[in-house]
């Protein structure tokens, strides 16, 4: 499903080459719920945008359903992400101007899907999360753990294969933190959805069955 | 598509104070060039409506009249053998010593063959009496200056006046004239009159009415050989018809529009900087928001689309309120202008202008918000998102 060849990242800071991923080859399945850990400044959110197509590799090659990442145009990339990925992030990355239905339903409105179509899926995708009161909720009046909620029905909202959490419960305390993990779980047992997570918190990753390491841009033992 | 409108609303609501900064910018731009230019075709109307009234009538000027003559009975003559021709009026005119209650001024006294001549002055109008008849031997019309201004006690219908010595009775007084055609300073005498109380009975101009209006360039141009040929001169005369007065103001009216619309023009170049500055804001600001929009699936043009529809819809708004606040600019210059002086100066407020206003705006909003757009549209989703 996604599976990485010699992947590498170097970041240019003026005059200084920063690596950020050295040589990292790793192969998710299908289905998969993966952790990936480590401490800050391992690689493991520059491995996490690749997986997701937010980045594009120095060298080495992502493959996405075999798809090499670097062979495609941006538009392609974007279309990847808005059909075959649901982003969650640390800071929720809601847009402040649109209420939470509004907020799902803007990858669908990237997709050309209808107006209708978008409400009533949005709508659904609320209740699913447990938010069907705040369907109408600016984020400001929204708590992070509920913020973070939207976000997951945000990411589902094209029904993607693949959910990407980059710290998805680093913002949130360690409660709320535990009821997002078992509905990321869901959508990964449940649904068969493919769950990729980065967190640098060990509890968070003992959720994931599969939980890989990364160490200065490298990936060490499973 | 109406959703896309929704979310750029949103955007610019939320920004409300520096959004209406810029549309302010916008709107004064367009109210400029709107007004100057509706006062702009008011002023040219006014000029030429005028003369369009009088397009059946050719001036015969002699070019060299003050040093060679005036011109002979014989012109006069001669130009009634052009066809198409209604009328002739021969005008002359001289300065008087006029005295009224022991007060001496000199005034311009005009004469010219009454029923004729005076269907020029019809569109001044009278203000009280009525126009002199062939003869009125005695009798005087005076100007509006004249009765009011000219003397210590105003003139009216019956008062007595003396022009170079010669008692003359006021029968008519004229209205106030307006900017082209005014008989405000003048007093009107019949052509018998003139004969004898001026020292001169030359004949200054020659008034032409024609039947056909689309004759008038030709017959101008018969007249003008006709007495050249008299005087055995080349230029002798000049026959000036209302068409070509009508064209050469147009041109000069045409000159000044361009003027006008220039420095206006320099308002909505200034506004549109303006917008160009709000918009690299608000993607600076919203560079975050567009690195979301990129991560969740937005392709560039999603992008690129969204911040340029923000800056039309603002432009739009702009050119609108422009067009607005520009007509009753227009209406209000024209107010000010005619209680100030006195003439009659209509602003015409034109659907193409306003349209044309709008359009602009809408433009200027595009192009100025393509660069902010663009510049957002190229970002990179992982860059923008971590962006805070």
């Amino acid at each position: 499903m996604i599976r990485t060849e010699h992947l590498s990242k170097v970041y240019r800071m003026g005059k200084i080459e920063v690596p950020a991923l050295r040589d990292v080859n790793v192969e998710i399945e299908e289905g998969e719920f993966l952790a990936i850990v480590g401490s800050s400044g391992s690689g493991k959110s520059t491995l996490l945008n690749m997986l997701g197509c937010l980045d594009k590799p120095t060298s080495g090659a992502v493959f996405i359903d075999d798809v090499n990442s670097a062979s495609l145009s941006e538009n392609e990339l974007a279309e990847i992400r808005r059909e075959k990925i649901g982003f969650i992030f640390q800071q929720f990355n809601l847009i402040h101007s649109l209420n939470a239905l509004e907020n799902v339903s803007l990858p669908m409105f990237f997709a050309g899907v209808s107006s209708e179509g978008r409400m009533k899926r949005a709508a659904e995708l609320l209740v699913k999360v447990g938010l069907r009161e705040r369907t109408y909720h600016k984020p400001s009046e929204l708590s992070g753990g509920q913020q973070q909620r939207v976000a997951i029905a945000r990411a589902l909202s094209n029904n993607p294969a693949i959910i990407i959490g980059d710290e998805p419960t680093g913002n949130v305390d360690s409660e709320t933190g535990n009821a997002i993990m078992s509905l990321l779980e869901g959508l990964n047992r449940c649904e068969g959805r493919t769950v990729i997570i980065v967190t640098h918190d060990t509890e968070i990753a003992a959720h994931a069955p599969r939980v890989i390491r990364m160490k200065d841009g490298r990936l060490l033992e499973e | 598509m109406k959703d896309v409108f929704l979310l750029a609303y949103r955007d610019i609501k939320e920004r409300k104070a520096r959004t209406s900064l810029t549309l302010l910018g916008i709107a004064v731009g367009i109210a400029a060039i709107v007004s100057l230019l509706s006062v702009g075709y008011g002023m040219e109307q006014a000029v030429t409506g005028e003369l369009t009234e009088m397009a059946d009538t050719i001036h015969v000027y002699g070019r060299g009249a003050e040093e060679l003559g005036g011109f002979s009975d014989r012109d006069v003559k001669d130009l009634q053998r052009i066809s198409g021709i209604k009328d002739i009026s021969a005008v002359t005119y001289e300065t008087a010593e006029v005295e009224y209650r022991k007060k001496k001024m000199p005034i311009e006294v005009v004469a010219g063959d009454t029923k004729e001549f005076w269907s020029i002055y019809e569109g001044v109008g009278l203000k009280e009496g009525r126009w002199l008849r062939e003869n009125d031997y005695g009798g005087c019309v005076i100007g509006h200056h004249v009765a009011n201004e000219c003397f210590d006690d105003d003139l009216h219908v019956g008062d007595k006046l003396e022009i170079n010595g010669d008692k003359f009775v006021v029968q008519g007084v004229l209205e106030k004239g307006s900017m082209l055609i005014s008989g405000d300073t003048d007093i009107f005498v019949t052509l018998r009159a003139s004969k004898d109380i001026l020292r001169t009975d030359d004949t200054k101009l020659i008034l032409v009415r024609i039947y056909d209006v689309d004759e008038a360039e030709v017959i101008a141009d018969e007249i003008e050989e006709t007495i050249d040929d008299n005087h055995g001169l080349d230029d002798f005369t000049s026959a000036t018809t209302m068409g070509s007065v009508i064209e050469q103001i147009g041109g000069i009216f045409g000159i000044i529009r361009g003027v006008l619309v220039g420095i206006a023009a320099i308002a909505l170049i200034v506004a549109s900087i303006g917008i160009m500055n709000t918009m690299l804001m608000s993607v600076m600001e919203r560079t975050h928001e567009v690195g979301i929009m990129k991560a969740i699936g937005a392709k560039n043009r999603n992008v690129l689309s969204l911040f340029l529809l923000e800056s039309g819809m603002v432009s739009m708004v702009g050119g609108v309120s422009g067009c607005a606040l520009g007509a009753a600019g227009a209406y209000l210059i024209s107010i000010g202008i005619s209680a100030q002086f006195g003439m009659d100066l209509p602003a015409i407020v034109k659907p193409d202008v306003l349209l044309g206003g709008i359009v602009v705006a809408v433009l200027v909003g595009v192009l100025s918000g393509l660069y902010p757009a663009r510049k957002a549209s190229k970002m990179s989703p992982v860059e923008a998102v971590r962006y805070e």
